[in-house]
């Protein structure tokens, strides 16, 4: 058995698999078809100050090894996560990493200050690609970013920050620095990519919001590399994901830099993606001879 | 309990113009499926990453039978399926119709809406008298009317009258109406099917507790991603695959 567990930021993590958030809710659905508490980490659904409705339906659509979602950032407010979910994730022995969303830098303080202490981790969502106000918004442009992460910061005394970036952008490397020197202690990328699913006949976009964030198997050439660029451009540890639904998988992100990864679409092709997807980076390990994980990150031989 | 299993196909053919019926063997069992529950099946092709929830036809030991009509690409591939492949199958799935506290019901079906419906009757035949109303779109479109011989009156009807008499589904229950005196009805079909159902119902003072299936698209199938809300009369969104599929009709909004 190789040793799987990483630490990120002084957080100990029993392996380095981690739920994206918006595909695991708060966690208690998949626990029903398996105990979570084999996970490294679970990052919750989006939260806001307030509950949110979300978008109109259908928020789903499908490409050739991509799915497109624009869900809006449904969710019943941090108070409720709070007061209802907080402690069954933390009974299950997992990471727990907040991801959270403001419609202003003064609610990203807000909220930050809410959960500062309570959970391992607050990720911050400046990238949701599906809602008007407190996402994109803030995520697109270097100097946002580094006055959002730093306005966050300042209402974390404990917790350290995690700051979730977009693909939907200039430069990787700029914006990856830009999180650092705001004051980012992590950053994890990436978010979905805009993209549209078109409905021939009917000559409307599939899904009700019309743009959705692209995700699954088919972008992960694009995320590898925009993980290994970020990897590179900044000191502090860096969380990799976009469709990883392999152990091998998550092992070349873990290559390319990362520290650890995020699961997400996979979740919902196979249910038990995450557990296997460990027990498939085990094996991987075992059959080189590794043993240890942390003996490959950021090892990537280029040509 | 619920489960994440590789499920092998046993037959998978057609029944009507383009709907197929695929059985599918399972390598242990997942306790009882109630009618009106679902499962998440994927379409035996790497490149559709989202599976297709789909209503339970029979579950018998550990086969399951559900119906699909082929709408795109993913279910067009899984039609080409012979016996013997491979399927990641969830299930099961949802919560279905209960029918415990009623001994009259009346069935509303349209077109592949009936399938969840079949399900239903199987399981409560021996306690429930049906009167099932089942509206297809033409001749070519009928099927599985053998599944539902279990009721006690059986009306079929098309849009264009190539079958059964010409109508839809609410239609033919509401002619039938004061004769069955259903105290209660099941229904599943098109949306605009369930709005006429309720506006009827509406209209009538909502005397007989109704519960319709809803579809919706879908991800993670188990209540996770939020994909697949309906809203409900109050103004909360419900999630159609862990609140639903079946709700109170005066519940949610159609």
């Amino acid at each position: 058995m190789a040793k799987l567990n990483v630490e990120i930021c002084g957080v100990k993590l029993k392996n380095p698999v981690i739920a994206a958030s918006g595909t695991f809710g708060f966690g208690r659905e998949y626990n029903e078809v398996y105990d979570i508490s084999v996970l490294g980490g679970v990052s919750t659904k989006g939260m806001t100050l307030e509950a949110r409705s979300g978008n109109p339906v259908p928020r789903i659509a499908e490409g050739r090894s991509v799915i497109l979602n624009a869900v809006g950032l449904q969710n019943p407010g941090v108070g409720h996560f709070i007061k209802h979910d907080l402690e069954f994730l933390k009974s299950k022995g997992v990471a727990v990493v907040a991801n959270v969303a403001g419609k202003t830098l003064d609610e990203y303080g807000e909220i930050c200050a809410r959960l500062d202490g309570l959970v391992d981790f607050v990720e911050l969502n400046i990238s949701c690609p599906n809602v008007k106000a407190g996402g994109m918004a803030f995520g697109i442009k270097p100097e946002s970013i580094k006055e959002v992460t730093r306005v966050s910061k300042n209402s974390l005394k404990k917790t350290p920050l995690m700051v979730k970036l977009s693909p939907n952008v200039e430069s990787i490397p700029v914006n990856a620095q830009a999180a650092q020197s705001g004051g980012a202690d992590c950053i994890s990328l990436i978010n979905t990519l805009t993209g549209m699913a078109i409905d021939l006949d009917a000559r409307k976009p599939v899904i009700a919001n019309n743009t959705g964030g692209v995700s699954g198997m088919g972008i992960k050439p694009v995320a590898l590399r925009m993980v290994y660029e970020a990897a590179h451009a900044v000191d502090i540890p860096v969380i990799g994901m976009g469709g990883i639904a392999s152990g091998t998988d998550a092992l070349e992100f873990m290559l390319a830099g990362a520290s650890a990864v995020q699961v997400g679409t996979a979740n919902f092709t196979d249910a038990n993606a995450m557990p296997r997807i460990i027990r498939e980076m085990n094996d991987w390990l075992d059959s080189r001879k590794i043993k240890d994980v942390n003996e490959i990150i950021n090892t990537l031989e280029l040509n | 309990m619920m489960k994440d299993l590789k499920a092998i196909v046993k037959s998978n053919a057609p029944v009507a113009e383009n709907i197929f019926m695929l059985t599918v063997t399972l390598p242990e069992s997942v306790g009882i499926i109630r009618g009106g529950q679902f499962v998440n099946i994927s379409t035996g092709d790497g490149a559709h990453l989202l599976r297709r929830p789909l209503g339970v036809v029979k579950a018998e030991g550990n086969d399951i039978t559900v119906c699909y009509q082929i709408k795109g690409d993913g279910t067009r591939n899984l039609s080409t399926l012979k016996d013997g492949a491979e399927l990641n199958i969830l299930l099961p799935l949802g919560n279905g119709f209960m029918l415990d506290a009623y001994k009259n019901v009346a069935v509303i079906g349209g077109g592949v809406g009936v399938f969840p419906l079949i399900a239903t009757i199987r399981e409560y035949c021996n306690t429930v008298n049906f009167h099932s109303y089942i509206g297809f779109r033409n001749k070519s479109a009928v099927c599985l009317l053998g599944e539902l011989e279990k009721s006690k009156t059986l009306k079929v009807v098309t849009d264009d009258g190539s079958y059964g008499g010409r109508g839809n589904a609410v239609e033919a229950y509401f002619a039938d109406a004061e004769n069955i005196k259903a105290d209660a009805i099941i229904a599943c079909g098109p949306p605009i099917m369930l709005k006429a159902l309720k506006q009827k119902l509406s209209a009538c003072g909502n005397k007989i507790p109704c519960f319709v299936s809803l579809e919706e698209r879908m991800a993670c199938g188990l209540g996770a991603c939020l994909v697949c809300v309906c809203k409900k009369q109050d103004g909360d969104n419900a999630r159609v695959c862990k609140d639903g599929p079946v709700f109170d009709i005066n519940e949610v909004e159609l």
